[in-house]
């Protein structure tokens, strides 16, 4: 009896040192996270691109949406205006720190929205226009080392800390050496795989890095994807009062 | 009193033709009003039935509780107080529902749409299963499988799926977090699609489960009541019962003022309720009565529409009265030259010719009323199987009659009262007539 008792303190032993070792090892996969949060930020400057979005779907076909984007991560803060196509022309999604605005110049109404939301009929969602969030949303379930065509890369596995993010669970491939995000896989509370991202194409702006194609995969809906373009990109001070909604309003006049 | 009564009665015996022709006119308008009356209330009872088949109830009592993170969602946890109030009133509730919903996507293949699901304990759910028409599948094995869901027949068609295939639904928990399930088509139903009701129906237990909720939680309690009359009361008790110190102390607070254009509550645009977190759960509780206030405004219209209608046939028709008791005054100049001769008094000559009119107009209403019963029993006895838009208006798919006794009374007073008026001249013109002048008449 006492040697089953003994054997038994040894396996919990070995247990616990066992996960408490493995729990340390997530510390430089946490840096990691980090990192590609703080090289998706920009911090000392203004961003303005021109997204070109294609989206596919079964049913409808395909739509080609030209977005024109205002981003200032100081105060988090970004302006995504809509000039094509011409029936959704004016219609702008404006984030104040927590508040994500939308408006419809047909109704001349600002309605609460989230970054949780999708963007429109596209599979993007509004959180995947702004900076990365990894380090702070998500804690770290486990992680493997493989490759992805010609990358390196770890597999990280993430578990969202709270209810602030879409997808409460959410697989990342990370290049080990420049951290750049090549794909994701996102799942849903019952951990089914809902959509997958994937981004080809990096630029360096400055200090920050940001992907210049993207394409999300409804794993869902056969034959639903959408593809992301970002072109004309600047870095050149936008005015603060382009972050208001009186100049959403004043565009559509 | 009595004599003048038989006179009257024995004159329009007299002119059988003539007397016909005008009780006719009155009975065709009384016919129309009655019927337009029967139908609205019948539609509106009808409407009321159906909205509570198919909201599950005739008072409604939702929760809402602030979550740690600051976001409000919609949840009825276990509750010692709504238990107590649910016993103290179980004389007065037929039955009661326990549901939870959802707009998710429903997805099949390449095809998606999105439907408000209802999650239901199927075993407490016999009125909603009795109302829904089966026109694929089977209900049987609703109560043992928590993977089943009800479609509305359009919505399969849409998604392109058969009974017994499985679709995905996504929606997001109720903090907003993306979840997905798979659910096994059981049976397709008839909806009421065009009425914004349609609804697909799955277990509560597993749509709560994709919520983000405990099994024994669930969104609304619907309750059927013994007595629709007694619902306001009922509700308030609900209402009043369930309410917070807090709320009580916010409404003594900041009094609610309500802004009203010709009866109907003014919103101010553009102004978003400012919610300040609480502690726990705060209710709400409505009633059918204040769903169907829209259906009873529109009602109330077409009832009014009716009424001068109504109204125009009986202006036209007093035209005809009092052209006629001109007419039989002339006609009987003689003969009421003879009765006041014998000593009859103006007085009298004057009540002959109201009580013929009081009489006309009754008899009028009573045909009326008679051809509406015989029309309603008619009309009411087909079975119109059209449209499903349609079938919320009917009873079964049969048109319902309801006739509030007041209004009858109010639409005969009416007739009574304008034949009166329209008799009333010619009779004051045949009282004052000259007896001498009246026998020397050549007519």
């Amino acid at each position: 009896m006492k040697k089953i008792q003994r054997i038994s303190a040894v396996v919990l032993f070995i247990l616990v040192t066992g996960f408490a070792a493995h729990a340390q090892d997530f510390s430089h996969i946490e840096a990691i996270l980090e990192r590609i949060d703080d090289q998706s930020r920009f911090d000392g400057s203004d961003f303005s691109a021109v997204l070109t979005m294609i989206v596919e779907d079964s049913e409808k076909g395909i739509e080609k949406m030209v977005v024109r984007q205002f981003r200032r991560d100081d105060g988090e803060r970004f302006l995504l205006l809509i000039q094509e196509p011409v029936t959704e022309k004016g219609q702008g999604y404006l984030l104040e720190g927590d508040n994500l605005w939308f408006y419809d110049p047909s109704s001349r109404q600002f309605a609460h929205t989230s970054l949780k939301e999708t963007f429109q009929d596209s599979d993007a969602r509004n959180a995947d226009f702004g900076s990365n969030t990894y380090a702070s949303s998500y804690e770290v379930e486990g992680y493997l080392e493989d490759t992805l065509g010609n990358f390196e890369v770890y597999i990280i596995d993430l578990k969202a800390v709270d209810d602030t993010v879409p997808f409460p669970y959410t697989k990342i491939w990370v290049t080990k050496d420049t951290d750049l995000v090549l794909k994701t896989e996102e799942y849903s509370l019952t951990y089914r795989l809902m959509r997958t991202g994937l981004f080809p194409k990096y630029t360096k702006v400055g200090d920050v890095v940001i992907p210049v194609q993207m394409i999300f995969v409804d794993e869902l809906v056969e034959g639903q994807k959408t593809q992301i373009a970002v072109s004309e990109i600047s870095v050149s001070a936008i005015p603060d009062h382009v972050f208001t909604k009186a100049y959403i309003e004043r565009v559509n006049r | 009193m009595f004599l003048t009564m038989k006179v009257a009665f024995r004159n329009i015996s007299r002119q059988k033709k003539r007397s016909f022709l005008l009780a006719g006119a009155i009975a065709f308008g009384m016919l129309a009003i009655t019927l337009m009356n029967a139908l609205t209330g019948g539609v509106v009872g009808n409407i009321r039935d159906n909205f509570s088949h198919a909201l599950g109830g005739h008072v409604f009592i939702t929760g809402r509780e602030w979550t740690d993170a600051g976001q409000m969602i919609m949840k009825i946890r276990s509750d010692a107080n709504l238990d107590r109030l649910l016993e103290e009133n179980a004389s007065q509730i037929e039955a009661f529902t326990r549901r939870s919903q959802a707009m998710p996507s429903l997805i099949f293949g390449s095809q998606q749409t999105m439907h408000m699901v209802y999650g239901v304990d199927f075993s407490e759910e016999d009125k909603l299963l009795d109302s829904l028409v089966v026109t694929h599948g089977s209900l049987d094995e609703l109560g043992s499988k928590d993977d089943l869901i009800i479609l509305p027949q359009p919505v399969g068609e849409r998604l392109g799926v058969e009974v017994g295939e499985t679709i995905l639904i996504r929606l997001e928990t109720l903090t907003g977090q993306q979840n997905v399930g798979e659910v096994k088509v059981a049976a397709f139903i008839e909806d009421q699609e065009e009425l914004g009701l349609s609804a697909a129906y799955t277990s509560r237990a597993y749509l709560n489960t994709l919520l983000g909720m405990d099994s024994h939680e669930y969104q609304m309690l619907n309750m059927f009541v013994t007595d629709l009359d007694f619902v306001e009361g009922f509700a308030r008790t609900f209402r009043e019962g369930l309410r917070t110190l807090e709320e009580e102390e916010e409404e003594e607070a900041e009094p609610a003022v309500t802004v009203t254009v010709a009866g109907m509550p003014l919103d101010p645009m553009g102004e978003q309720e400012e919610l300040t977190p609480w502690e726990g759960t705060r209710y709400q509780v409505m009633n059918i009565n204040q769903i169907m206030e829209a259906v009873e405004l529109v009602v109330g219209v077409l009832n009014q529409v009716g009424l001068v209608i109504f109204l125009i046939l009986l202006v036209v028709t007093m035209v005809g009265i009092t052209n006629t008791f001109r007419m039989m005054m002339i006609e009987r100049t003689k003969e009421i030259g003879t009765m006041r001769a014998f000593g009859m008094h103006q007085k009298q000559v004057k009540r002959i010719f109201l009580w013929e009119a009081v009489l006309l107009g009754l008899l009028g209403c009573m045909a009326g009323l008679v051809l509406s019963g015989v029309f309603a029993m008619v009309v009411g006895s087909l079975s119109l199987n059209t449209d499903p838009s349609l079938q919320f208006f009917l009873n079964n798919g049969k048109i319902t009659f309801s006739l509030p006794i007041g209004s009858v009374f109010l639409n005969t007073a009416l007739v009574v009262f304008t034949s009166l008026l329209a008799a009333y001249w010619p009779a004051r013109a045949a009282a004052k007539m000259s007896p001498m002048k009246a026998l020397s008449s050549h007519t």
